[in-house]
C-alpha cells in the first residue's frame, strides 16, 4: 500500500503542475489587469505603467512564465499584488488554518448527522419520520447555500440574536482566558458550520439510507435476527458496518466540495480564510495569489481522492492496493 | 435540525448565553469605537496608500504639514497653521485645531513660484526623534520615485524640473535648516494649490533612509508605521481587524478622544447592516436608502448621516464613432449619439426624478453638470434642470430626422435607434435606474437593451472605447480639474470615454488653472457649466448623498465631502449602558 500511495503522489506532481500552468495562462487571458486600479483621474498615467514594470507584467508572456517557473520550483510563489506585497505563502499561512477549522468541523458534522439521519430513515422506512426526514433533507439539499446563510443570519443573529453575524471572535476577545476564547470562537463558528454542513449531511443521509436499505435486506441480517440478537446490535454491528463502506469513500471526495462551499461562507461571515482570499484575489487579478490558491485547492482534491481510495482498502479487506 | 442541535450544544457550554458574553465585553466596547468596513487598508504608508480607507487611517496616524479644513459655506479647503490661515476665520468657527499642523506659518513668494514653511520645533515622531524639514524632502523624493510608483506623483507636477520630465529635487526642495522648508515651482502656482500639493504626509527619514526603493513596498516597516498623529497602530490582522489606539504622546493636535478605534473588515453588506443593528458595529458606511426604515425601526439608537454631494451617476453616450476611431483614429460623429440635440432629447426622455423618488428619495438630487452643488464657490445655481418631457424629446428627434418605423422603433436612413446600455454588475442603484431608463426610452420609440458586465471587464471595455452607451459614476475631487474627462486631446485624456470635444472647454479649464485665486476662476466655471449643459456630452442623472449609519453613542461627529472620518479624533463615545432604550 505504501508503494501505491507513493506512486499516486508521484503522478500527482505533474498533474498539479499542469493545472498551475493552465491557470497561469488562463488568468492572464481574463480582461482587466492588476494595475487597472491605478488608472484613475488624479493619478498620473505613468503609475499604472510603473506598477506593471514592478510586477514584471511588461515582459513577454514566455519570459514571465519562465521566471515564474524558476521561482515556483524554488518554492517561492511570489508576492501578492493586492495585499501590500505580502509574500503569498504568508497570506495562505494565515488563511488556511481558518478554512481547515471550518472544513474539519463541517466534515465531522456532515458525517455524524448524515449517518444518524440516514439510519433512522432506513430503519423506519416509509414511516412518517422517514418521510419527514426525506423531505427536509431534499429541502435543504436543494437550497442555495449563500441564501441559506443569509436567512440563518436574519433568523439567528437579527430576529433572535443567539449568535454573532460575523467574525471569528468578539471584540476584545484577546483579553479573555484561553477557555473563554475558545468558547467564543466556537460560538462564532456555529452558524457558518451549520450552513455548510446541513447541505452535505442531507446528501450523506440519502446515501446512508439507500445503502442501509440494501444491507438490511441481505441474508446475513436475517440470520442475525434469527439468532435472536437484539435489534440494536443487528443495526449497528452487522448492518451499519457494511452500509458504511460506500459512505467512507465520500469522505475524501467531499473535501473539495466543503472547501468550495467555504468560499462564499467566508465572504458572508467575514472570515479571513482561503475562500475569501481566493474570491478577492480573482477580482483584483492578483495573479500570484490566484495561482497559489489553485495550488492549495488542487493539492487538496488530489489528496482527498487518494484518502478516499486508501480508506476504501482499509475498511474493505476484499480490496488490495 | 442541525441548527437546533448546535444551538442546544452552544447554550450548554455557555450558560449565561450570548447576552452574558456581551456584558463581559461591555468594558471593551465602551472604550472602543467599531467601524465595519467593506475592505481592508492596503498600506499604512502615505507614499503607497491608494484606497480611501488607508488614507483615512493614515490621516489619524501621521502628522501633516498644514491642517486642512473643509469650509461648507464655500466648498473650499482652508489651510491652517498656528500663526497663519489661508482664509481668516474667527477661532470660534474653527472646526479643526491648527495645532495639528507641523508648520508654524508659510510665505508664498510674490511671483508665486515658491513657498517657504517655517516648522515647529516641538513636533516629534512617536520614537522621540524630532520632525524636521529633511523628513519632508526625503518623503517627496519617495513620492516622486518611478520605482516606488506612488499614486500621488501628480502632486509633484509643478516642482522645478517636472516640466522636463524629472523633478530636480536639489533645486525643487530646499532645507536650509531643521525648521525651514522651501518648495520651488517651475511656473507660478496659486497659493491654495501650492499648499495642497506641498502638504503630502511625511515619513520619518531616519527609519526609512536605508530601505531601497525596490524593497519599499515590502519593507517590514509598512506593518509598524511610526507617525505622530492623534492615534497609533495597536494591531493589524490583515483582512480581519485593524485597531488604532489614542496616542498619549501626541501634540499634533492632541491624543484622540476615543481610547481605541477598531476597523473590522466585513465584506458582506447584509452582515455589516446586521452588525450595526445589533450594536456590534458603531459605524457602517454607504447604507442603502431602501434599508433605512427597517434599520431605524429595529434599533432606535441608529441614525443616518449624510455627507455632501460628491458622487454622481450618468449615462454615457459615445459622441464619436468608436469603430472609426479604433481603426485609424478618425473622428466622426456617432451614428446615434453624435448630435447634441439627440443627446438632449435622450436627457429629456429620461425621468430622472422618478429614479430619485423610487430609489434615492431625499438622498438624491438631479445632476446638471459635473460641478457639485457642494462646491458652492463654483456651482452655477442659475441652471434649471432639463425637465422630463417625452413629447419634447420626440420633437427634437424628429428635427434630427428620426421617424417611427413600422415596428414603432425610430429610424433614420434605414438605421434603427437601437443600442445596448452597459453597466457593471452588482450595483443595485444602477440596476434600478437602468430599468427605468429602458422603459422611458421604449416609450418614445428607442430600443435600449440592458447588459451588465463584471466590473473589470466593464471598465476595460470603457477605457478601450468599446461601448456605445453605458451607465457609470464619478466621484469628484475637492479641486476642480475636468480635463481628464472632457479634454479634446483624446490620447491625453484617458477618461474621455465619450470622445467629447469642445476647444472652449479646454480653454476654460486652462484659464481657470492660471487664476491665483479660486474665486477669480468662478466666471470660467460658470461658462463651463453652461457649455456642458448645452452640449449634454452625457446625460447627468443624479448626485448621491452618501448615507452612513451611525450609532447614537457617538458624539461630536462631523461629516463633509472631504471624508466620513473628517474629525474622528474629536469624537466621543457614550457608554453603551447609558443609552436610553
Amino acid at each position: 500500500m505504501v508503494i501505491y500511495i507513493f506512486k499516486r503522489l508521484l503522478i500527482a506532481v505533474p498533474l498539479i503542475f499542469g493545472v498551475l500552468t493552465l491557470t497561469f495562462f488562463i488568468i492572464r487571458l481574463a480582461p482587466g489587469d492588476p494595475a487597472a486600479f491605478f488608472i484613475q483621474p488624479g493619478i498620473s498615467p505613468n503609475v499604472a505603467e510603473q506598477i506593471r514594470t514592478q510586477y514584471g507584467l511588461n515582459d513577454p508572456l514566455p519570459v514571465q512564465y519562465v521566471k515564474w517557473l524558476a521561482s515556483v520550483l524554488q518554492g517561492d510563489f511570489g508576492r501578492s499584488f493586492s495585499r501590500a506585497q505580502q509574500p503569498v505563502i504568508e497570506v495562505i499561512a494565515e488563511a488556511l488554518p481558518v478554512t481547515v477549522t471550518i472544513a474539519l468541523l463541517t466534515l465531522v458534522a456532515n458525517f455524524v448527522f448524515g449517518i444518524l439521519i440516514g439510519i433512522i430513515s432506513a430503519v423506519r422506512q416509509n414511516s412518517f419520520l422517514d418521510r419527514f426526514l426525506t423531505i427536509s433533507a431534499l429541502f435543504f439539499y436543494s437550497m442555495p447555500e449563500f441564501w441559506f446563510a443569509l436567512m440563518m443570519i436574519i433568523l439567528f443573529a437579527l430576529k433572535f440574536p443567539f449568535f454573532p453575524a460575523s467574525g471569528l471572535n468578539e471584540i476584545g476577545a484577546e483579553n479573555l482566558g484561553p477557555l473563554a476564547f475558545t468558547l467564543d470562537r466556537i460560538w462564532h463558528l456555529v452558524l457558518p458550520v451549520t450552513v455548510l454542513s446541513i447541505n452535505g449531511s442531507a446528501g450523506i443521509a440519502r446515501y446512508v439510507r439507500g445503502s442501509m436499505l440494501e444491507v438490511i435486506r441481505q441474508d446475513y441480517i436475517r440470520t442475525a435476527r434469527a439468532k435472536g440478537l437484539p435489534e440494536k446490535i443487528v443495526i449497528f454491528r452487522h448492518a451499519l458496518r457494511n452500509a458504511l463502506l460506500p459512505v467512507v469513500t465520500l469522505m475524501g471526495s467531499s473535501l473539495p466540495f466543503i472547501f468550495s462551499g467555504a468560499l462564499f461562507i467566508e465572504v458572508i461571515f467575514a472570515f479571513p480564510g482561503m475562500g475569501r482570499v481566493t474570491v478577492e484575489a480573482i477580482f483584483a487579478r492578483d495573479y500570484p495569489l490566484i495561482i497559489a490558491d489553485t495550488f492549495i485547492s488542487g493539492s487538496l482534491i488530489v489528496i482527498g481522492n487518494l484518502v478516499a481510495d486508501v480508506l476504501y482498502a482499509v475498511v474493505d479487506p476484499r480490496i488490495k492496493l | 435540525m442541525l441548527a437546533l442541535a448546535v444551538l442546544f450544544l452552544s447554550s450548554c457550554s455557555k450558560p449565561q448565553g450570548p447576552g452574558g458574553s456581551a456584558a463581559k465585553n461591555h468594558a471593551a466596547m465602551d472604550s472602543t469605537l467599531v467601524i465595519a468596513m467593506l475592505g481592508d487598508a492596503d498600506y499604512l504608508n502615505p507614499v503607497l496608500a491608494s484606497t480611501v480607507t488607508s488614507s483615512e487611517i493614515i490621516g489619524l496616524l501621521y502628522p501633516s504639514l498644514v491642517q486642512a479644513e473643509f469650509d461648507t459655506t464655500s466648498g473650499l479647503l482652508n489651510y491652517l497653521t498656528l500663526e497663519k490661515k489661508l482664509k481668516d476665520v474667527s477661532p470660534g468657527q474653527l472646526r479643526k485645531s491648527p495645532k495639528g499642523a507641523i508648520a508654524k506659518r508659510w510665505t508664498m513668494s510674490p511671483d508665486n513660484k515658491s513657498i517657504t514653511y517655517i516648522l515647529r520645533s516641538d513636533a516629534f515622531w512617536n520614537d522621540g526623534k524630532p520632525i524636521v524639514s529633511r523628513d519632508f524632502k526625503f518623503s517627496y523624493m519617495l513620492y516622486g520615485s518611478p520605482v516606488i510608483a506612488s499614486t500621488r506623483q501628480q502632486f509633484l507636477a509643478e516642482l522645478v524640473g517636472a516640466d522636463k520630465g524629472h523633478v530636480d529635487f536639489d533645486k525643487a526642495i530646499e532645507t536650509p535648516n531643521d525648521t525651514t522648508l522651501v518648495f520651488r515651482f517651475y511656473k507660478p502656482v496659486p497659493e491654495h494649490l501650492a499648499l495642497y500639493h506641498t502638504s503630502l504626509t511625511p515619513l520619518p527619514e531616519h527609519l526609512w533612509k536605508d530601505v531601497k526603493p525596490a524593497d519599499f513596498r515590502h519593507s517590514p516597516l509598512n506593518q509598524n508605521p511610526v507617525g505622530a498623529g492623534p492615534y497609533t497602530l495597536r494591531s493589524w490582522k490583515q483582512q480581519e481587524e485593524l485597531v488604532i489606539a489614542s496616542n498619549r504622546k501626541s501634540n499634533l493636535p492632541k491624543p484622540g478622544n476615543i481610547p481605541a478605534i477598531s476597523f473590522r473588515i466585513v465584506p458582506d453588506y447584509t452582515v455589516r447592516l446586521a452588525q450595526l443593528q445589533t450594536g456590534q458595529s458603531d459605524v457602517v458606511e454607504n447604507v442603502k436608502p431602501e434599508d433605512f426604515t427597517a434599520l431605524m425601526k429595529a434599533n432606535p439608537n441608529i441614525e443616518i448621516k449624510t455627507i455632501g454631494l460628491r458622487v454622481y451617476d450618468y449615462v454615457g453616450w459615445s459622441n464619436i464613432d468608436q469603430d472609426a476611431y479604433g481603426k485609424n483614429g478618425t473622428i466622426k460623429p456617432h451614428p446615434l449619439f453624435g448630435s447634441p440635440k439627440v443627446r438632449l432629447a435622450l436627457t429629456k426622455a429620461i425621468d430622472r426624478q422618478s429614479i430619485i423618488d423610487g430609489y434615492l428619495k431625499q438622498y438624491g438630487v438631479i445632476c446638471n453638470t459635473d460641478i457639485s452643488p457642494s462646491l458652492k464657490w463654483a456651482y452655477d445655481n442659475r441652471i434649471t434642470s432639463v425637465s422630463y418631457d417625452p413629447d419634447g424629446a420626440v420633437a427634437l428627434l424628429k428635427q434630427e430626422g428620426w421617424q417611427p418605423g413600422p415596428d414603432g422603433i425610430l429610424q433614420k436612413n434605414g438605421r434603427k435607434f437601437s443600442f445596448k446600455l452597459f453597466t457593471n454588475s452588482g450595483n443595485a442603484r444602477r440596476n434600478y435606474a437602468s430599468v427605468i431608463i429602458q422603459q422611458n426610452l421604449r416609450a418614445i420609440g428607442i430600443d435600449c437593451r440592458l447588459e451588465t458586465q463584471e466590473s473589470n471587464v466593464f471598465f476595460n471595455n470603457l477605457q478601450n472605447k468599446k461601448l456605445d452607451a453605458w451607465m457609470a459614476g464619478w466621484a469628484i475631487g475637492l479641486e476642480i480639474d475636468p480635463l481628464d474627462v472632457w479634454g479634446s486631446d483624446l490620447k491625453k485624456s484617458p477618461f474621455n470615454m465619450t470622445g467629447y470635444q469642445n476647444p472652449r472647454v479646454d480653454e476654460l479649464c486652462e484659464l481657470a488653472k492660471q487664476k491665483m485665486n479660486h474665486t477669480d476662476a468662478r466666471p470660467y466655471w460658470l461658462e463651463y457649466q453652461q457649455i456642458l449643459f448645452r452640449d449634454q456630452p452625457v446625460t447627468f442623472l443624479y448626485w448621491i448623498r452618501e448615507t452612513h449609519g451611525f450609532s447614537k453613542r457617538i458624539e461630536g461627529e462631523e461629516l463633509n465631502i472631504s471624508g466620513s472620518f473628517y474629525n474622528v479624533d474629536d469624537w466621543n463615545l457614550r457608554p453603551a449602558r447609558n443609552i436610553t432604550h
